[in-house]
């Protein structure tokens, strides 16, 4: 009996063991059986049936923004090959950084890889194709919430592929998703105007479509509207861009709805209430940085801008806040913060000249010592060593108690290390401001009759004034600029390309603007007298080739990056000329 | 539910007795012998198959009464010594009288010795794919601890290079590489008892962290091991389809035997140190060597005037800094490694067994490292019946080890000597220069010179003794299997087996690590007193369904048999894991103790495949084989429309020596056969869903959490990346196959390349393909080993030996342009850069760089002081050419030498020469200066525009143009290994055993730069004696460069200096076992008692001059010696008892 029971068991387990395997696939099916879902992640053919997926995915793109890579490429890009930023300390941690701040650059150099603007610009692309999929689906997904995606996403794009050509010049144009490895991926280059005009073009199309004003809600939400790309931030896009295009009018006119959008705002919150009692703003509802008509102390604008972030001037910035799901601001923290150990210094620091500026009364960039600016932006090491303040200190408390000159009145807070939130500015007013009076400066050569030139000439002084006069730290002003001092066209010129740098300093805007210049004028003098003040060990040779006709603007922009060439034909036959190949040694192949 | 079923088994009893009313239900009856009545013998009803139903057993007077269940069933008589009778129960009594069995007729036993392992059980003559097998017999009792030591050396093409650190494990590589991306694995498939390892292979950088899972795989006690098979061709790993693509290691664990029950005790002893490397500076010399080198960028003394280094009794650190420490004497020791390991086994006729548990505890020979292991392995095989076995087989390994957080033998390399392990009292201290028991660490106080480097480095033994990196491991593997004749059950009858069986696999491993504050420096906030918890579990089910069929032939010319298998498997596999800094500091070590969590992670994964595989054998006359595979693998790496990979092969096996007209030389030729065969198998990528674009989660953007971003593009163009090999191998026996030689060629082509992370324009959106099928790869070579078995024999002596040798050559036949450039370096012009150059045809791991030529004797400058000041060149000379010709060629007056004491010989000098030699000038006469990477100011171009000085090294300037850049490097040899492989010689004398194995390696080069490090004298990093020769003043001669500080220099660009020949030829052990002799051993109780001693790894004869020759070579570029742990040398003292 017992041996009979054994070894029924073990048929039972015999049949047990043929069947489980086999059921499982008679059950299922061949196919089910090999349809593994993975878990942490989401395929396509599960992805994109309801709002939140594009919602998803396109305010991923914010934070891919926010990345170390794109940063540091806005701020390398946009300011560190200018007069403002020279080595600092740790820089040898970072060759490729070090080879960019000597003008010593080559297609292998890291920082001339875009991938991550492309990438971004690739979601954006999906974002596009998929959004009206999803709206047909999804009843939750009105008509205008899709348009204003499709406007937010053209807008990322846009901003991706403006930094872009103000690089690289020329560059591959793509608004079609990649989705399958069976597309074709090395596409030619579009010219520089091909694509501005195309950006343009978009954004044209685009702007009614997206949201003026983020429903408010909790505090979090209320800094949607500088966090997020609204009606404004396009405004500001496009005011830029036509600049760019020499397309003075269109400029101005953006401009005017950007800063009328804001004076609106303003009114609105500040109903009756008139905070500029001495009239330093000219009317602009830019933030005051005088702390109070009681107090000693200027730094309330940075404050408010740079410390608290999200100010009501400001039109876009990458926000970053304490959020543990959430980025850090890497680059700034690297760049301008902590270098190498725990002293408050950067891989990058202002350029001597522009750190000694008000010490030894040079007064280059800065007009005088009551600019607050230069003790706001640039903090003294000691021995004449100056390191990075802007974003990397909360506030700069200027006194200007002292008879003799002001002072940093107190260091103010810092993040610590590599735990910096400061946010990321792309557009804020006084910047908008400044690019309205450089139009109209540029206006003036249209301008037959010297009434109109003298009111366009008036227009940009006020507009300058403004941005000059509410940072000037004298409790009564006095030191403010002089309208008469600006009566050409070349001095007002110079005027707005000097408060551009003084206002937008260390914001990723000095080289673009240089570039832009120089692109105007169709030489590189203007760029070249300015950085050559940095102290390039080769400066000589730096200027020769920035100014040389056979290459230049080449020189201007940056070369494709050497790893991108190796596989894209395109880019290899459209490459820089103006730079070494990066390849130019070559090893004997044979054995000998 | 029992009830039930025995109220229903005795309903059908009933039913089944009102049936047959007049049936027999018990028998009775007595046994006998020819000297009267058996008492004890057996009685027992068995069934057509030959199973026990009911037994029972004759009393004292011989008599025995038992029940029947069924009258069909026979009855069986059986006693020890007599006869067995069967017979039909046609009747209730049974008066037995039985025979003795002592009387036996001659019977010969004929079998063949048949493969083991997962394929058909086919003949080992008509075996015609490549393998080769070693029986553990050879290794009894020989100190290896694991596999892959033993394998070392034995098997033709097999390339095992084995890691320095403890569990470490070793890299295997099976005729050549088979890919070159890090997708997909390149070690061998371990199989054991049948079975693979599934393991997780998402997220698995098969490269880098490989090696200690392998390690994990291999984890098979060597006492366990009946024999091991290495799969070579790919007919012959056909059966495992895409798993077997490089090559199998098939390994048999022992079973149980009929007999009682054995108790092994076995016991080894080792005791190993590390090899010395390098002999580097004491302290003296090097604070000496260190002042020189920043004197001599600067020429000054103040940049040379750096406390740590001058012996400055007021310097508050004095003490710490004017010792003679030998780091690498004192984060290495005698590692001592015990293991002890018990076998129980035995059986009788319905069951076998065979328990067996270990245990090790192992001491590593650099301190700090430590491991334990328990391991336990039972097989359990019962016979139901003739037809049915049921076995079992359960295996558990827990394994602990402590390791080390820093790579202390790497520290001990760079740590400068002359500071203390141990704080020292001050000066003015009544134990000054006493070691207090606090370790030192350089203050951050230190001079800023060694910011970068000294200041750094950590204290390796505080390292050792202070910080935590410690890992427990559960691997379990329990299976199930039966195996059910359905019809005959031997070769008269036809034959259909069923083998089904169950088996799973379980991994469990948890890490924890603390890197306390003590050990660094630096502050607070810099990440101190860090921790790390993980774990991760594994686990996997597979079953395997096997129905073999061999058929019947009349006509006994014709053997056939064929298989189909069905094996199904699934996996799931999960991890979490958190780091945390800022713990307080004593004794809380767990990142979620209070500290801050800076790090979170989970991970799942999960995978199913399906194989199928057919398998046909089929032997006329066992003279012509023909063998034929088919297998189809179903995986979930691939989309819908790709799933399946077909993998065919055919196998021809010749036995010409079994033809009529061989007969003449039976005499001597016992195996004369000839065997081609071709297959063709795939492989799939390690990663999963790359045939869709998934969607992962990415970093939040304000209160918006949860957002996604695509990962990359769906490969709607992926494939299995395919082989197609052909072997032709020849086998060759000797005198009863007393020597028996096996040669093997072998040519695969791998097409469609798995390349990993293929780089595509960055415009798409994404910088690289997951996966790309590209490219062509061609792997040919041959192998020929010697096997003897007693090949010379004389009374007590006998002698045996094996010799085994291979060559692969590995080359690219087709590449993506593209890609292939991104493979190949740039020249950067600096220092330590190795040149990868991979050309399409030629083989890989070429080695490219400068012809170094010495040391310039005297500097540009020298020559120039010369030619201006001194009186007795302007005598002799009319131009500054003349002279420096003359000075070069040596034939300056006696006089020039004399005044210096130099010896009248040829000098040399940073001048610029033709290709006779001759000095070329520039438009004012003067020498032109030999220049390093010189270009045009305003060329565009990125050069050094470096001119040479006295005491840098010389590199040939091939093109004569005064300058050395890219165009003066030139080919300087091949990674590739001409040949590789092994021998080794067994004595035996009666009790005694001698056995030996070498292995060897010829004809390659490595670059070492390991050497390179310690010779550079470019940093503060402690450097060899070697350094104590180098240039110091004008005029020496020597090899060595001069000391400079900092990247102002151009000695160590790689040239033929660190090239070095890798020949090695390496004694693996020699050991000495003495069986005691059995009769000797009765009277304790004792079965068998044998000693041993033996040495691994003993020496190595090489020129190479780093640490070990024994470099990895094999992926596309050079082999390069960075100074890893070279593998210990051991000895062992083993002891085995069996009761």
């Amino acid at each position: 009996m017992k041996q009979n029971h054994i070894y029924n068991k073990v048929k039972g387990l015999v049949g047990l063991m043929l069947l489980a395997p086999l059921s499982a696939l008679l059950f299922s099916g061949c196919d089910d059986f090999f349809d593994v879902e993975p878990q942490d992640k989401i395929t396509l053919e599960k992805f994109w049936n309801e709002k939140s997926d594009v919602d998803n995915v396109l305010m991923g793109c914010y934070s891919a923004m926010q990345s170390y890579g794109m940063i540091s490429r806005m701020m390398i890009w946009g300011e560190f090959r200018s007069d403002n930023v020279n080595k600092g300390v740790g820089t040898h941690n970072d060759v490729s950084l070090e080879r960019v701040l000597e003008e010593n650059i080559d297609p292998s150099n890291a920082y001339t890889a875009w991938n991550e603007f492309y990438g971004v610009i690739n979601r954006c692309n999906t974002v596009m194709l998929y959004a009206p999929q999803v709206a047909a689906k999804d009843p939750a997904y009105s008509p205008s919430e899709l348009s204003a995606t499709i406007a937010e996403a053209t807008a990322i794009r846009s901003l991706c592929y403006f930094y872009l050509i103000r690089t690289f010049c020329n560059v591959p144009y793509i608004t079609t998703a990649y989705i399958d490895d069976t597309q074709e991926r090395d596409l030619p280059v579009s010219s520089f105007d091909d694509v501005l005009d195309s950006l343009i073009v978009s954004l044209e199309r685009v702007k009614g479509d997206a949201l003026t004003r983020y429903p408010s809600g909790t505090s979090e939400k209320a800094i949607y509207n500088t966090a997020r790309i609204t009606r404004d931030a396009i405004h500001a896009m496009l005011c830029e861009m036509y600049l760019w295009k020499k397309d003075y009018d269109n400029c101005v006119k953006y401009a005017d709805l950007v800063i009328d959008a804001k004076k609106e705002r303003y009114k609105e919150e500040h109903a009756g209430y008139n905070m500029d009692t001495d009239n330093r703003l000219n009317g602009y509802p830019l933030a005051l940085d005088w702390a109070g008509r009681s107090s000693y102390f200027f730094g309330s604008a940075y404050s408010n801008i740079f410390g608290s972030g999200n100010a009501e001037e400001s039109i876009f910035e990458l926000t970053f806040s304490s959020n543990s799901g959430m980025l850090r601001n890497g680059p700034v923290n690297t760049f301008y913060g902590f270098g190498a150990g725990n002293d408050l210094q950067g891989f990058v620091a202002p350029s001597s000249f522009l750190g000694t500026d008000v010490e030894d009364k040079t007064y280059a960039v800065f007009n005088n010592e009551y600019d607050s600016r230069y003790y706001e932006n640039i903090r003294s090491v000691g021995n004449s060593v100056y390191s990075i303040a802007k974003y990397v200190f909360t506030s700069r408390l200027v006194s200007v108690s002292t008879p003799t000159k002001p002072q940093v009145a107190s260091v103010g807070s810092t993040y610590s290390k590599d735990n910096n939130q400061s946010n990321w500015i792309i557009y804020r007013l006084s910047d908008i401001m400044l690019l309205k009076a450089e139009a109209l400066v540029e206006k003036m050569d249209n301008a037959n009759e010297a009434e109109v030139n003298t009111r366009l000439r008036q227009q940009a002084f006020a507009l300058v004034n403004a941005v000059n006069k509410r940072s000037v730290c004298q409790t009564t002003l006095t030191d403010t600029l002089v309208y008469r001092d600006y009566n050409t066209k070349a001095k007002l010129q110079t005027l707005v390309m000097q408060e551009r740098q003084r206002e937008l300093m260390f914001e990723g805007k000095r080289w673009y603007d240089l570039v832009r210049r120089s692109l105007r004028d169709g030489n590189a003098d203007y760029l070249v007298s300015c950085i050559s003040q940095k102290g390039l060990e080769n400066v000589s040779l730096v200027s020769n080739r920035m100014k040389s006709m056979k290459t230049w603007p080449g020189q201007l922009f940056l070369p494709y990056n050497l790893d991108e060439t190796k596989v894209s034909e395109n880019l290899a036959k459209s490459q820089n000329p103006a730079y070494p190949s990066g390849e130019d040694s070559s090893i004997k192949t044979s054995a000998n | 539910m029992k009830q039930l079923r025995f109220i229903i088994i005795t309903m059908l009893c009933l039913l089944s007795l009102g049936a047959q009313a007049q049936q027999i239900t018990s028998v009775h009856g007595t046994v006998s012998d020819d000297m009267g009545p058996l008492m004890g013998a057996t009685v027992c009803e068995i069934d057509a198959t030959g199973r026990i139903i009911e037994s029972a057993v004759t009393d004292l007077n011989g008599n025995f009464t038992m029940k029947v269940k069924n009258p069909k069933d026979k009855i069986r008589f059986s006693y020890v010594g007599l006869k067995t009778q069967t017979l039909a129960i046609n009747k209730t009594s049974f008066n037995i009288m039985m025979a003795s069995a002592t009387m036996l007729k001659e019977v010969t036993v004929k079998s063949k010795k048949r493969m083991q392992g997962n394929a058909l059980p086919i003949p080992e003559r008509e075996i015609s794919f490549a393998t080769q097998t070693i029986s553990m017999k050879e290794f009894e009792g020989l100190g290896m601890t694991t596999v892959d030591e033993a394998l070392q050396g034995r098997i033709a093409g097999l390339d095992i290079v084995t890691g320095g650190d403890l569990g470490a494990g070793s890299t295997m590589r099976l005729r050549g590489t088979s890919s070159i991306s890090g997708l997909t694995d390149g070690n061998p498939l371990i199989v054991v008892d049948g079975n693979t390892w599934n393991v997780d292979t998402e997220n698995f950088d098969f490269n880098a962290a490989n090696n200690e899972k392998f390690a994990e795989l291999l984890n098979v006690n060597p006492e366990d091991i009946a024999s091991i098979t290495v799969l070579k061709d790919a007919a012959a790993t056909a059966i495992y389809g895409s798993q077997g693509g490089s090559g199998v290691i098939e390994i048999t664990t022992k079973r149980g035997a009929r007999g009682k029950p054995r108790l092994t005790y076995t016991l080894k002893l080792t005791g190993r140190y590390q090899p010395k490397g390098y002999d580097l500076l004491n302290g003296d010399d090097y604070t000496m060597l260190l002042k020189e080198s920043y004197f001599n960028p600067e020429q000054s003394d103040a940049a040379s005037n750096i406390k740590e280094l001058n012996y400055d009794p007021t310097f508050s650190e004095y003490e710490q800094y004017n010792n003679n420490t030998d780091w690498y004497d004192a984060v290495t020791q005698w590692g001592l490694m015990q293991n002890h390991y018990i076998t129980v086994s035995g059986g009788g006729e319905k069951a076998t067994f065979r328990i067996s548990g270990g245990y090790d505890h192992e001491t590593n020979s650099v301190i700090g490292q430590k491991l334990q292991r328990f391991s336990t392995r039972v097989n359990l095989d019962y016979n139901v019946s003739q037809r049915i076995r049921v076995s079992t087989n359960f295996n558990m390994t827990y394994t602990k080890k402590k390791m080390n957080s820093d790579n202390l033998l790497a520290l001990a390399l760079k740590k400068m000597p002359n500071m203390s392990i141990y704080e020292q009292y001050p000066v003015g201290s009544a134990l000054q220069g006493e070691d207090t028991d606090a370790y030192y660490t350089m203050l951050q106080s230190g001079s800023e010179v060694f910011k970068d480097d000294q200041r750094v480095y950590i204290n390796p033994v505080a390292s050792a003794n202070l910080a935590q990196n410690k890992s427990d491991a559960y691997n379990m593997s329990p299976e199930l299997v039966i195996n059910y004749h359905l019809l005959g059950m031997d070769e008269d009858h036809w034959q259909l087996n069923w083998r089904g069986a169950v088996y799973m696999n379980i991994f469990n491993e948890y890490v924890d690590r603390f890197y306390p504050a003590a050990l660094k420096t630096v502050n607070w906030n810099e990440g101190i007193n860090t921790s790390y918890s993980g774990s991760s579990k594994s686990v996997s089910f597979t079953t395997k369904h096997t129905l073999t069929l061999i058929p019947h032939f009349v006509n006994k010319d014709h053997s056939a048999m064929a298989m189909g298998r069905l094996e199904l498997n699934t996996g799931s596999s999960t991890g979490q894991s958190a780091d945390g800094k800022g713990l307080p500091s004593g004794g809380i070590v767990s990142p979620d103790a209070g500290g801050i969590i800076t790090g979170l992670g989970s991970s799942y994964n999960q995978w199913r495949s399906l194989y199928m595989t057919f398998s046909a054998h089929y032997a006329y006359k066992s003279r012509y084989v023909l063998d034929f595979t088919l297998r189809a693998d179903g995986t979930t790496k691939f989309g819908p429309g790709n799933r399946w990979g077909y993998f065919p092969s055919v196998s021809l096996r010749w036995n010409i020596i079994d033809e009529p007209w061989m007969k003449w030389s039976h005499k001597w030729l016992s195996m004369f056969s000839i065997r081609p065969s071709w297959a063709r198998v795939g492989k799939d990528p390690s990663r999963d869903f790359l045939y869709t674009v998934t969607y992962s989660p990415t970093s939040s953007y304000l209160d918006m959490s949860g957002l996604m971003k695509p990962d990359g593009l769906r490969l709607s163009n992926m494939k299995w990346q395919t082989t197609t090999g052909y072997n032709l191998g020849i086998d060759l026996g000797f005198f009863d196959d007393r020597l028996r030689l096996t040669l093997e060629g072998y040519h695969s082509t791998v097409t469609d390349l798995l390349l990993q992370n293929f780089r595509v324009p960055s415009s798409s959106g994404f910088t690289t393909l997951g996966v790309m099928n590209n490219g062509k790869m061609r792997n040919v070579g041959w192998e020929f080993h010697i096997e003897t078995n007693r090949m010379i024999k004389a009374g007590k002596f006998s002698m045996d030996m094996n010799v085994n040798f291979g060559n692969n050559r590995n080359e690219i036949l087709e590449l993506d342009e593209n890609q292939l450039k991104s493979y190949n370096t740039t020249v950067n012009y600096e220092n330590r850069q190795v040149l990868t150059r991979i050309q399409l045809n030629n083989p890989f791991g070429a080695i490219y760089g400068y012809r170094s030529q010495g040391v310039y004797n005297c500097s540009y400058d020298f020559l120039e002081t010369q030619w201006e000041s001194n009186q007795l060149v302007k005598n002799n000379y009319t131009t500054y050419k003349q002279f420096v010709d003359a000075f070069l060629t040596g034939n300056l007056p006696q006089e020039f030498y004399d005044v210096r004491g130099w010896t009248k010989r040829p000098m040399t000098a940073p001048v610029a020469r033709n290709a006779d030699g001759g000095v070329i000038v520039d438009d004012e006469g003067k020498p032109k200066k030999m220049m390093f990477a010189y270009v045009n100011a305003g060329s565009g171009q990125t050069g050094r525009n470096y001119e040479f000085k006295g005491g840098d090294a010389i590199y040939e300037d091939v093109n004569h143009d005064g300058n050395i850049n890219a165009l003066d490097i030139v080919y300087l040899g091949s990674s590739l290994p001409k040949l590789t492989g092994g021998f080794g010689f067994s004595f035996t004398y009666g009790d005694w055993r001698l056995s030996t194995q070498f292995t060897y390696r010829l004809g390659n080069k490595i670059v070492n730069l390991a050497r390179l490090d310690t010779e550079a004298m470019s940093t503060n990093n402690n450097q060899a004696q070697a350094v104590n020769y180098r240039w110091r003043k004008e005029g020496d001669e020597t090899s060595i460069p001069r000391a400079l500080y900092g990247n102002g220099q151009y000695n160590t660009l790689i040239s033929d200096r660190f090239v070095e020949k890798g020949d090695f030829l390496r004694m693996s052990y020699i050991q000495l076992s003495y069986a005691l002799k059995k009769k000797q051993l009765t009277w304790i109780g004792l079965n068998r008692l044998s000693f041993y001693v033996s040495a691994n790894k003993p020496f190595v004869l090489t020129k190479y001059s780093g640490v070990d020759p024994e470099v990895n070579y094999g992926g596309y570029g050079p082999a390069t010696d960075s100074g890893q742990t070279p593998p210990s040398r051991s000895y062992t003292l083993g002891m085995t008892v069996e009761f």
